[in-house]
């Protein structure tokens, strides 16, 4: 009798994304708050977290869509676009929850700040490189031209993180990635690292689940391709002239 | 700002946070079933 070992692989990721959820919160609600913002400043822990992992997806996306222009192979391609879709989500999370921070701090929901500018700029701009792979069913050319984009876009994450130095901003400078000593209590210094470790670790299991499904959604596209047969006018050949038997 | 409405932008953003997080792992949970389906049909 043979039995089979159940795939872990299926379910680990969901259960790590539910963990590194509850630790957030409760790192969150923990800590104690802000002596100028008082609790408002609990939202720093799922805000800054949410905007490190958007510069980190579209990290990999640009060093995936290097290695695919160099090797061409499709993997490369598959770590590329899932990494985007994830950076997209949480660019969306970002500017949303800046949003909410910004209004009972600055009195309005949105101001033409450079860091918030830039920052929509890119949301928009990644929102395009997903745009830009469905604009055909050809997997290489996809790749090929999704991966210049992949590139190219990656300038922009300097460009937000360091807008708040090199322009007048109404968004504060940082605080933890800044050469001198961070400018934070040692206990909230610890819940957002605690925060940003676990933002990552769902950002690990939730790559692992994507690159699953673009590996499947790669195969339906190829199976439904064979599917279809030679493509309208393939039957259709070149004259021959001048060569009549 | 008073306490009260300072703990309501901070549910506010755990909200937004938790709900779309639910909402968009909910979606690559459901997509990879669409595609599993898709190619279990073929075979």
């Amino acid at each position: 009798m043979t039995t089979t070992a159940p795939d872990r692989s299926r379910v680990w990721p969901w259960i790590a994304i539910v963990v590194a959820g509850l630790v957030t919160l409760v790192a969150g609600m923990l800590v104690p708050q802000d002596a100028v913002q008082g609790q408002l400043s609990r939202i720093l822990y799922v805000h800054v977290p949410g905007a490190w992992l958007a510069y980190l997806a579209f990290g990999v996306t640009m060093a995936a869509s290097a290695m695919y222009l160099w090797r061409s192979t499709l993997i490369w391609d598959r770590l590329a676009a899932s990494s985007a879709e994830i950076g997209v989500y949480f660019t969306g999370l970002t500017l949303a929850l800046g949003m909410i921070w910004g209004k009972p701090t600055w009195g309005v929901w949105w101001t033409w700040d450079a860091r918030l500018t830039l920052t929509a700029i890119m949301f928009f701009v990644y929102l395009g490189y997903l745009a830009l792979r469905r604009t055909t069913d050809d997997i290489d050319a996809r790749a090929k031209r999704s991966a210049i984009l992949g590139v190219l876009a990656v300038v922009q994450v300097p460009l937000v993180h360091f807008s708040v130095v090199w322009w007048r901003s109404l968004h504060q400078a940082p605080t933890l990635l800044k050469p001198e000593s961070p400018d934070m209590d040692g206990e909230m210094v610890v819940a957002l690292l605690v925060s940003l470790a676990m933002f990552t670790l769902m950002y690990v299991a939730m790559m692992v689940k994507r690159m699953e499904l673009a590996r499947l959604e790669e195969q339906v596209l190829r199976a439904e391709q064979s599917d279809a047969g030679p493509v309208a006018g393939a039957a259709v050949t070149a004259p021959s002239l001048g060569e009549e038997s | 700002m008073d306490f009260g409405s300072e703990w309501g932008w901070v549910a506010a953003a755990y909200a937004v946070t938790y709900v779309s997080l639910i909402a968009f792992a909910g979606s690559i949970a459901i997509r990879i079933k669409k595609a599993r389906l898709k190619l279990n049909e073929r075979s």
